[in-house]
């Protein structure tokens, strides 16, 4: 019980210090921020919904972006995956397939869309790049822990009938792990479309550009716009993902 | 892969020693000989080293000592693959995969005949669906061949299970309570359908069981284990079913 106490006042004193460090009890920068969320909200109302053509046009680029990003990047993380699960591959490859989607896996979405800008130029062929190595890192490492949760017993049972690994993967890795693949892949979907819309603004395509515009130009009634176009995109996303999970996900479970 | 041969026993393990950690052994010294093309009961209380020693006798696990060998061969040091035509495995929990049909699982025991190719895009050899459609027939069940796995009940899945493990074409099957979760007329009903098969494809069926009411009615044989050993007073091999079954008492 002691122990307990001594923890948990030894962490509000840590984060106590931590905030501080970050200037969290600086009443007077508090309270100036504010008033400037103040004004930034008085400035950004009534939205200006003239730029919709313009925005709804960005939006669809960035929605195919992260539709064909999220794709390939699946794609390529079910193999490495595949290959990272430690109860079907030896140590010394899953490893080697954890610290390559590891690797990726660092490297944030916005830095990975500036290296393909680099590489391919400016576009939404980088952003669809980027977004794809993003969601390998992400995605490889998700499969490869649920793979390895796999029930053994269904595994033992289905090895001893001299199953291949390749055929253990498809008959049980792959048909009881569905339910996780598919929820995981949806949310990726979501997060890649949030994600995405801030690409243009390292020139990766998409509706980033049009927001650095509006930003640069202090055109905030605009902004509000494209900003609600993000909201209706997401709530939307949100909506088909709740449908798919209910028409294609194990109902019953015993 | 190996050969079936005719044999007398079907399975004789000796002097097997098994240890999950250390010394700490959940087997000592444990001999057993199982005849063959019949039914062979392991009892004993829980945590006595029975699912250790199935799983052993299956070529799951490897003895820290000690062999097993099934129709005179030794398989001791065999990949599970290259067993698959000697020897069938059936979990306690019955190892089935929820999100695949009846007929999909059932085909399962076909996988160490095919190759990666057909079989991996779901098309397995016409003739293994007949089969596979024949074993769910034996087991009463064909109507359900199409249906999802989580969507059938505990008896279906049992049956299920064994129609697997017969497509399989294995000498012996090993299995680990796999009617215990049953009430007792569905239990008698599948174990009988064990027992038709046993007689028809000559198979050695050897299986943990706590019910002795089941076991005084099913087992040809039966050998106990105590505290991670074949019990004291008992030759591995017993006296028949019933008779089996008073000296455990």
């Amino acid at each position: 019980m002691k122990t307990n106490l001594l923890i948990t006042g030894l962490f509000a004193l840590l984060l106590g210090i931590v905030l501080n460090e970050l200037g969290f009890f600086d009443s007077g920068k508090l309270l100036r921020g504010l008033r400037n969320l103040g004004i930034l909200t008085s400035d950004m109302v009534p939205p200006d919904f003239s730029v919709l053509p313009v925005a709804g046009r960005a939006l669809w680029e960035t929605v195919l972006m992260s539709f064909a990003g999220t794709m390939l990047g699946f794609l390529a993380s079910l193999p490495l995956s595949i290959l990272g699960t430690r109860n079907l591959f030896p140590t010394v490859l899953s490893s080697l397939a954890r610290f390559v989607a590891a690797g990726v896996r660092t490297i944030p979405v916005l830095l990975w869309a500036i290296i393909f800008v680099i590489l391919f130029g400016l576009g939404p062929l980088a952003g669809t790049f980027g977004i794809a190595a993003y969601t390998i890192g992400y995605l490889a490492k998700i499969y490869s822990d649920l793979f390895e949760g796999t029930d053994p017993e269904v595994l033992e049972a289905v090895g001893s009938t001299g199953a291949s690994k390749l055929q253990l993967v498809r008959f049980v890795f792959l048909p009881e792990g569905a339910n996780a693949i598919l929820t995981q892949l949806l949310f990726m979907l979501e997060y890649n479309i949030r994600a995405s819309s801030i690409l243009g603004f390292v020139g990766a395509g998409g509706l980033g550009f049009v927001m650095q515009v509006y930003l640069q130009t202090l055109e905030y009634r605009r902004l509000a716009s494209v900003l609600l176009l993000i909201l209706v995109v997401v709530l939307a996303m949100d909506g088909l993902s709740a449908w798919i999970r209910k028409r294609f996900l194990l109902t019953a479970q015993a | 892969m190996i050969q079936a041969s005719s044999q007398k026993m079907a399975l004789r393990a000796e002097g097997l020693w098994f240890a999950y950690r250390d010394t700490d052994w959940i087997l000592k010294d444990v001999c057993l000989s199982i005849p063959n093309g019949q039914i062979t009961i392991i009892m004993g209380p829980s945590g006595t080293g029975k699912t250790t020693l199935l799983k052993i006798l299956a070529g799951i696990l490897t003895p820290s000592r000690g062999h097993v060998e099934v129709l005179n061969h030794d398989i001791t040091n065999h990949s599970q693959r290259s067993l698959a035509s000697l020897i069938g495995y059936i979990p306690q929990q019955l190892g089935l995969v929820r999100n695949l049909t009846a007929l999909e699982n059932v085909l399962m025991g076909a996988l160490g005949r095919c190759g990666s190719g057909s079989a991996l895009l779901g098309l397995f050899p016409g003739e293994e669906v007949e089969k596979a459609n024949a074993a769910l027939d034996l087991m009463g069940i064909a109507h359900k061949g199409t249906e999802k796995v989580f969507r059938l009940s505990g008896g279906e899945r049992q049956r299920v299970a064994i129609a697997r493990t017969l497509l399989q074409h294995p000498r012996v099957v090993v299995a680990d309570e796999f009617v215990s979760d049953l009430d007792m007329a569905l239990a008698l009903e599948i174990l009988s359908r064990i027992r038709c098969a046993a007689a028809q494809e000559q198979i050695t069926f050897v299986m943990s069981m706590h019910r002795q009411g089941l076991v005084r009615e099913f087992a040809e044989n039966v050998v106990t284990l105590r505290e991670g050993q074949v019990a004291p007073g008992f030759i591995p091999v017993l006296t028949q079913g019933a008779a089996a079954v008073e000296m455990l008492q």
